[in-house]
């Protein structure tokens, strides 16, 4: 049923305001498939909302009559979580990932170009005609394509502040357009197989379009291909990512393929079957030839070895143990995982070890949390396994909220069943029946290919009641979190499971005596489950060879910002930072100067370049001032300026603080303000010395982990850049960054092509051709539009003072 | 039994302990603003903090667990500051006045708000007793000044001052000795410096935001008719009742303001403002709500938490700096605790939940 109203203005319901009988009906239907415990809110919440698009206040109403769920919950909770919406928003709804690799790559100035663009104020975030809204999002985790836009499920990489009319444009011109892939060939005698990245990254950077070209040429030339899509290679800043293996020695590997490439790179390889088809092939490679030299130059016919250098250095230097298979795996085939070694972990706990040699193989190889603070991980299930209670829960932590960091994101979408596994054997070890994966709602590729990860293994009776005829029982089920940084941490994780707002509380009782619904819970994160069955297969030797003193194995980093090769790469612990940045990520890009690098995301800190030689490790990154976080690092060049990123890192841990406890709620805020002056250049030298003293205290004074960190970036910034803070009062920002502190000039070289003219969005650059051009500096927003199309770079960025 | 050593003194103490309970029962005081034994803990203000030596860090003592070998400092100076800085972090969102602005201004400090509820209510006995008792034998001191009082009136930035200065006079005059002969000496005596020496701590409210202001009128319920002189008590009453009730509810019974005097803290300087102030009475219960001197330590809504679906309460909204107390999103204000309002009236730490009495006030 659709109101007057709506229909009036030409959309459905989910831009308008929907009736009572409507929203009674939707509540009425989700409740039905969800229950009525108050431990469902926030899953009603989200169903409601998915089909709403927002969640009116009626909504709120009735869920709370027909469930037993309090309105002060709902309150609570819908208010909590960034994910739910109290007004009616636009029926596309756009994305701007403000992540730590978008935000040094320009973020600010893309959310301010779409509000231009689609007329967003501060009143209405709606388009006049309704179909958009915007939504800066904490990190889509595709840290390698920055600045990145996602406009319902399609994502747009590299996007500059003039795109934004195009792919607005191109969103509409092409969301109906939704094709589906035949991967099937003949399984017996293939002439070559071909595997497409369906990462994010790689989605993201059009590999659906790119499988799709595949699927056509297929039938076009009959080709005998296998059509392979895989997981994540890692090369996320080179996507999408084509692989031809002809046989198993013969691979060729392509990067940054773009549609109208495809057909020439899987003709250069495979041979049509038939003779027509084969001439039809020759006939279009002649034609092409003659109409386009384009064809020369492209990285279609450079030599191999040149074509597969990069690659070959990038992963050269990388240990593949939570990512074993990478890009040869497709992530949703049971089979595959199994005919790889999957699984074969798990047999060996059922079968062969008991919970204790299993807890001792993980206290042995001395794996620690890879969720930031690296607690060890056979301790934590000792204390588990010992706990009293039933049942007992394993929660996969998922959370990945650190804005710059998207391994956890990686692991789920590429390796779903390997972290099954790992949970299954956390849950055979300490004696849990029941594991809940909670992966954040930003990540929906993930939740799906886990969702069909866990059915595959349903089927298989890998999952349920008398696993492999074990008497093992055990249950996987998934819970979307809703957008809060906070429940990364564990206690407000469990919180949020249980349907209450992601407030954390003081340990002990740590969860993994008390946790869930009161019982025991062992909370681990993906990657350090993902690491269990490697562990399991290859001993617990094997894996503390690797690594240093007391930090062994392998770190999987998420490597973005101003380097060459960004991606997700995995290293041995111990190697250095410096190693990282020039050899696996071929060094700083644009032939900039290498800064720091940005360690650990809002929890971490900055490490200047001087220390660059130090081995990652849990302690010697504490040192340093940084932390291991969840491994996001983002490498800043000389245009980045220090005040700016704290100010940055602030302005997020301060947004996600869940206001439970006065230093962080408050003192971020204060801080925050601090900053804020000195990167407007109203600070006095004095406030450099207040900044510190109340990081300290709040960094003392905080309940959690979030509160405890969050003044990380100031402090490291203070204490490995001072001189640029101290600028700042005198009112330079010496990278050039800082809006209140620089201005827009146009030097002798401009030739008056008024290319900047029209491009300036606030029309301060008046039209006089053939005239060198001015900026009105009141009029001015610095929106960097004028500095990106001058083709003469006749537009500099000074200081104020200038 | 687990053993624990609270400032370099050994205890023993119950297995399943709160560190808070051990160190008060050692003898130490420790502060607390969000705990209330009964209610389950929460450790939002961490004025309780207390420092744990062999960690070398800080730990909430309400709601941490002894643990044993435990060695606890919880009076050296890093905890001192540590409770302190909490405080005064408290205080830079407590946009909220102890004091009205008129007590703060006069020079003799008479508790002017308290007189003209007094006065409003028709208790013109109870108002003299007051005036009397404040002048201690001397003379009253608004005869000579020329009304510091009425400059300071909220209710002049609203239409007019309320006319104190008369009011008092009006009262003082049925005082025996409180009005001094013009020839009097006293006459000519200075008055005393408008600074608050020897009051009390009072949190300033900061810079009000446009419409704020308008806010205390709505502490004026019911037709009100002004006027400067005042002939006789019936007039005064009238007058009286235009007063906005700047002062606090809590005024005396608030433990932030204790805590700040405990603590020596000073006001800071510039408040922090995310939200407007508002004042949400019900008329019917009495429960004021006033949100810009919430310390966000959810007593209130932890106090109510086991009463399931009963009636409507309270509830936190929003997350982190903005997250505030509130009626629910489905709800009105006028319909929250008909039954418990005193429950989280006397929970609440602070003046933002307290009670209007009509009648009295």
């Amino acid at each position: 049923m659709i109101t007057e109203k709506n229909t009036e203005s030409g959309c459905n319901c989910s831009a308008g305001v929907p009736t009572r009988e409507e929203i009674n009906s939707v509540v009425e239907r989700v409740v039905e498939s969800t229950g009525k415990g108050s431990d469902k809110v926030i899953l009603i919440l989200q169903e409601v909302q998915k089909e709403l698009n927002w969640l009116p206040s009626d909504a709120l109403k009735h869920i709370c009559e027909i469930t037993d769920i309090t309105p002060g919950q709902i309150s609570g909770v819908s208010t909590f979580y960034s994910q739910f919406r109290h007004l009616p928003s636009g029926r596309h709804t756009v994305k701007i990932c403000a992540g730590t690799a978008c935000h040094v790559k320009g973020a600010p100035l893309i959310i301010d170009a779409f509000k231009r663009e689609l007329h967003i104020s501060e009143e209405r975030n709606a388009s006049p005609d309704n179909l958009f809204s915007i939504e800066e999002v904490a990190c889509l985790g595709c840290c390698t394509l920055a600045p990145v836009v996602q406009i319902d499920e399609k994502t747009y990489g590299h996007v500059k502040p003039t795109d934004a009319r195009n792919v607005l444009d191109d969103f509409l011109n092409n969301s109906k357009k939704k094709g589906t892939v035949n991967t099937a060939g003949d399984p017996e005698k293939w002439d070559a197989e071909i595997r497409v990245g369906i990462g994010s990254c790689c989605v993201a950077g059009g590999s659906r379009e790119i499988l799709d070209e595949i699927a056509e040429m297929k039938e076009k030339y009959d080709l005998n291909i296998k059509l392979k899509p895989v997981g994540c290679v890692g090369v996320c800043n080179q996507t999408p990512l084509l692989e031809i293996v002809e046989n198993s020695d013969m691979k060729a590997r392509y990067t940054n393929v773009h549609r109208g490439q495809v057909e020439e790179i899987i003709l250069k390889h495979v041979r049509p079957s038939t003779f027509k088809n084969r001439l039809r092939s020759r006939i279009n490679d002649l034609v092409d030839s003659v109409i386009s030299d384009d064809k020369v130059y492209s990285q279609i016919n450079l030599p191999v070895e040149k074509r597969e250098k990069y690659l070959n250095n990038f992963l050269g230097y990388q240990v593949h143990l939570a990512t074993v298979n990478s890009g040869v795996l497709s992530p949703d085939s049971l089979e595959e995982y199994r005919m790889t070694g999957g699984f074969q972990a798990i047999h060996k706990c059922l079968r062969i070890l008991s919970a204790k040699e299993i807890i001792e193989a993980i206290s042995g190889s001395g794996l620690r949390g890879r969720g930031g603070a690296g607690f060890p991980t056979g301790k934590k299930w000792e204390i588990s396994h010992a706990a009293q209670g039933s049942p007992k829960y394993v929660v996969c932590n998922g959370d990945e909220g650190d804005p710059g960091a998207f391994m956890d994101r990686m692991l789920l979408e590429s390796f779903p069943y390997r972290v099954i596994e790992g949970m299954m054997i956390a849950a055979f070890a300490t004696g849990a029946s029941k594991g809940i994966f909670y992966i954040r709602a930003e990540y929906p590729l993930a939740v799906s290919r886990v969702r069909k990860a866990i059915n595959d293994c349903y089927e298989n009776k890998l999952l349920g009641k008398d696993i492999l005829g074990t008497g093992f029982s055990f249950d996987a089920e998934i819970f979307e979190g809703a957008g809060a940084f906070v429940c990364g941490e564990e206690t407000a994780l469990i919180a949020s499971l249980e349907g209450k707002r992601g407030t954390p509380h003081l340990r002990p009782p740590y969860p993994a005596v008390k946790g869930y619904r009161g019982k025991p819970t062992l909370v681990n994160n993906v990657e350090t489950l993902s690491l269990v069955p490697w562990i399991i297969n290859n001993g617990a030797d094997a894996f503390s060879r690797i690594g240093t003193d007391r930090s062994k194995g392998t770190k999987v980093f998420a490597l973005a910002g101003k380097i060459s090769k960004g991606g997700l790469i995995e290293v041995p612990m111990g190697i250095t930072i410096r190693d990282i940045i020039e050899k696996i990520g071929d060094g700083i890009a644009g032939g900039r100067k290498f800064k720091a690098v940005q360690i650990g995301g809002p929890s971490g800190g900055c490490i200047p370049a001087s220390e660059a030689d130090i081995p990652i490790d849990y302690e010697k990154l504490a040192e340093m001032g940084a932390m291991m976080g969840s491994g996001g690092m983002v490498v800043l060049d000389d245009s980045d300026c220090m005040v700016d990123m704290a100010k940055y890192f602030l302005t997020f841990t301060h947004r996600q603080s869940c206001g439970k406890c006065t230093f962080c709620r408050i003192g971020t805020k204060q801080m925050l303000d601090i900053i804020t002056r000195i990167s407007e250049g109203k600070a006095a030298i004095s406030d450099l010395d207040e900044l510190e003293k109340l990081s300290l205290y709040v960094k003392d004074g905080s309940l959690c982990g979030l509160g405890k960190t969050a003044p990380n970036p100031v402090l490291t910034g203070l204490r490995y850049f001072r001189e640029e803070y101290e600028a700042h009062t005198k009112g330079i920002c010496p990278a050039g960054k800082c809006q209140h502190l620089i201005k827009y000039f146009v030097t002798e070289d401009c030739t008056g092509c008024t290319k900047c003219s029209q491009d300036c969005p606030v029309n301060a650059i008046p039209f006089t051709p053939y005239e060198r051009h001015l900026i009105d500096q009141e009029l001015c927003t610095k929106c960097d539009n004028c500095r990106i199309v001058c083709p003469e770079n006749a537009i500099k960025i000074i200081g104020t003072n200038a | 039994m687990l053993k624990i050593k609270i400032d370099n003194k050994e205890y023993s103490v119950k297995d399943g302990s709160y560190l808070i309970e051990a160190i008060r029962s050692a003898g130490h005081p420790v502060p607390t603003l969000c705990h209330r034994d009964g209610i389950e803990h929460y450790s939002s203000c961490m004025v309780c903090m207390v420092k744990d030596i062999k960690k070398s860090s800080y730990i909430p003592s309400c709601s941490a667990l002894v643990q044993d070998g435990m060695e606890i400092d919880v009076s050296g100076t890093d905890v001192k500051n540590l409770r302190s800085k909490a405080l005064e972090l408290l205080f830079s969102e407590h946009r909220a006045e102890c004091e009205a602005p008129c007590r703060i201004v006069c020079p003799a400090g008479y508790n002017i708000p308290e007189f003209n509820r007094l006065i409003a209510s028709g208790d013109s006995e109870r108002a003299r007793e007051i005036t009397a008792g404040e002048l201690k034998g001397k003379t009253i001191m608004c005869i000579r000044c020329p009304g510091y009082c009425e400059n300071g009136c909220r209710r002049k930035k609203v239409d007019q001052p309320v006319a104190i200065r008369n009011m008092k006079l009006f009262i003082a005059a049925s005082v025996e000795g409180a009005i001094p002969d013009p020839s009097d000496p006293v006459m000519n005596e200075p008055l005393p410096k408008t600074g608050r020496s020897g009051r009390r701590f009072s949190s300033l409210i900061g810079k009000l935001e446009p419409g704020e202001q308008e806010e205390w009128l709505k502490e004026c319920a019911g037709e009100i008719i002004r006027s400067r002189e005042i002939s006789n008590l019936r007039v005064a009453a009238g007058e009286a009742a235009s007063c906005m009730h700047c002062d606090c509810r809590a005024a005396g019974d608030c433990r932030l303001r204790d805590l700040a005097e405990e603590f020596g803290i000073r006001d800071p300087k510039g408040k922090l403002i995310y939200s407007p102030i508002r004042k949400k009475i019900n008329f019917q219960t009495g429960l004021v709500f006033e949100n810009a001197k919430c310390i966000k330590c959810g007593l209130c809504v932890r106090v109510c938490e086991d009463d399931g679906k009963e009636e409507p309460r309270l509830c936190f909204l929003n997350r982190g700096f903005v997250s505030i107390i509130s009626e629910s999103l489905t709800g009105r204000f006028e319909d929250i605790l008909q039954k418990q309002a005193d429950k989280v009236i006397e929970v609440c730490p602070t003046g933002a939940l307290s009670r209007f009495k009509p009648g009295q006030e």
